[in-house]
């Protein structure tokens, strides 16, 4: 091999390093000295950090959540703005969105604020309140009190999404010590772009956990509804799954975006079939990210 | 169909006068007759010629780091992307040109796409050089580091510590990385 007489200079590998994605620039910054300053430097990052983030930060000043002084911004290297934008997430859109990059892949991230959804009786104190909670990324989250007909919908324009992506929702929500009457019963979710027929499927709002519970408790009871088999509750849907920052998420679909496509992504979770009362739930929004690679 | 390419100085140009040739002299000695559009993708030959008015179309420009074998890929390249070119105002033939993209670097071995990416880093080439490191970035993403170590040639100067740290940094970018 006539490896040593041919060392591709720094630029050429900082150029294929800028076509790869983050999580690769990083590992690749492992393989030699000259690879490592390639790897880290501006040229590179640059290539990560989308536009619309950048001037996210820079456009409305305030906008930029973050608490430290503005003055760091100039200073820092474009890998430190890049990781700064994966772990502090930004209110943009007046406040209406959320935003942050996918750490690995550099792809935007949005979370829909719960204000910004379509949630059927939400001006109805009886059945939902709005109130503040200090573990939310919005001012507002929206408290179920107490519905029959549990309806919400939720809307994010393709435009804001990173092509050649495959983008899974999820419902960020938790309980209250009030929590009651969902349980086994299933909720149907959709996801597809809007006006189309997307996908469908059936989630359950409350834990693996504590569906087990309520199955078990029930069973004597169901044993004398006609035709009700006592499957176990885990083989017809999804069940939501705790987040790291101490919120349950449930996964709603996934969604292909070429960058083509033009209109709004939708969401429905949708519970009106059964008619109990239903209460005991806090809605932070509806989380965009793309799925996780294999 | 790049054999049509190769000998468009024959009749397919029937309504340009003789066409004006390039003589560049590769490290190993061969001189290639290059056609004046292809050529003059080669940013190094373009400023050549720009800067020095008294070079003739006798004048052999001496190409001291590009070797015979990455010449032949460069000027198939840039012959091809003439060629579209030529044919742009009526037919966009972008599929074709990922077609021909597709199938040109297929045919690279790693070495050879190593040498070509210096090839067109030293002649500049801006649009070669963008779809060979892209072309390299997509053969060692989510390789490891070894793999990529064995892929570009490089040596590991890094002490056992400074790596150690490094991969402690960096550990989760190390997650599902495929098999060498």
């Amino acid at each position: 091999m006539m490896s040593g007489i041919l060392e591709l200079p720094e630029g050429c590998i900082a150029a294929a390093i800028s076509f790869t994605s983050p999580r690769d620039a990083c590992r690749l910054a492992c393989v030699s000295t000259t690879f490592r300053s390639a790897a880290e430097s501006d040229a590179v990052w640059d290539h990560f950090l989308p536009p619309e983030y950048l001037s996210a930060i820079s456009g409305s000043g305030s906008g930029a959540a973050s608490s430290s002084s503005s003055s760091s911004t100039t200073t820092s290297s474009k890998k430190e703005l890049y990781l700064r934008a994966c772990h502090n997430p930004i209110l943009i859109n007046g406040g209406k969105l959320s935003f942050w990059l996918d750490k690995p892949s550099g792809k935007k991230c949005y979370m829909i604020s719960a204000r910004e959804l379509k949630i059927v009786w939400s001006s109805t104190p009886e059945y939902w309140g709005w109130i503040s909670l200090p573990e939310a990324r919005f001012p507002e989250v929206a408290e179920l009190r107490s519905v029959c007909w549990f309806e919400i919908r939720g809307e994010i324009s393709t435009s804001l999404l990173s092509p050649m992506t495959t983008y899974v929702p999820y419902l960020v929500f938790k309980p209250t010590e009030e929590s009651f009457g969902f349980g086994n019963n299933p909720v149907e979710v959709t996801v597809g772009l809007s006006g189309s027929e997307g996908q469908n499927r059936t989630v359950y709002l409350d834990t693996r956990e504590q569906r087990d519970i309520l199955f078990y408790l029930q069973l004597p009871r169901r044993r004398f509804k006609r035709g009700q088999a006592s499957v176990p509750p885990d083989d017809r849907g999804f069940s939501p799954e705790k987040r790291g920052d101490g919120w349950l998420e449930i996964e709603l679909g996934e969604f292909f975006y070429g960058g083509e496509e033009e209109g709004d992504l939708s969401m429905s979770i949708l519970e009106v079939k059964r008619g109990n009362w239903k209460q005991g739930l806090v809605f932070q929004g509806i989380e965009i990210r793309p799925k996780k690679k294999e | 169909m790049s054999s049509s390419i190769a000998s468009s100085s024959s009749s397919s140009s029937s309504s340009s006068k003789k066409e004006k040739k390039i003589s560049l002299k590769t490290s190993d000695g061969e001189v290639f007759e290059v056609e004046e559009p292809v050529a003059m993708q080669l940013e190094i030959v373009r400023s050549f010629f720009a800067d020095n008015e008294d070079v003739t179309e006798q004048t052999v420009m001496p190409l001291p780091n590009v070797s015979t074998a990455a010449m032949h890929g460069i000027l198939e390249y840039c012959r091809a992307h003439e060629e579209f070119r030529r044919r742009m105002p009526e037919a966009a033939p972008e599929e074709e040109v990922r077609a021909f993209e597709a199938g040109y670097v297929d045919r690279k071995s790693n070495e050879e796409l190593k040498e070509m990416i210096l090839a067109a880093n030293y002649l500049n080439i801006s649009k070669l050089l963008d779809f060979l490191t892209g072309v390299a970035a997509k053969r060692i993403e989510n390789k490891s580091v070894e793999y990529v170590r064995a892929f570009f040639g490089v040596e590991n100067d890094f002490t056992p510590e400074e790596e150690a740290n490094l991969r402690r940094e960096y550990e989760w970018a190390f997650e599902g990385v495929d098999e060498d």
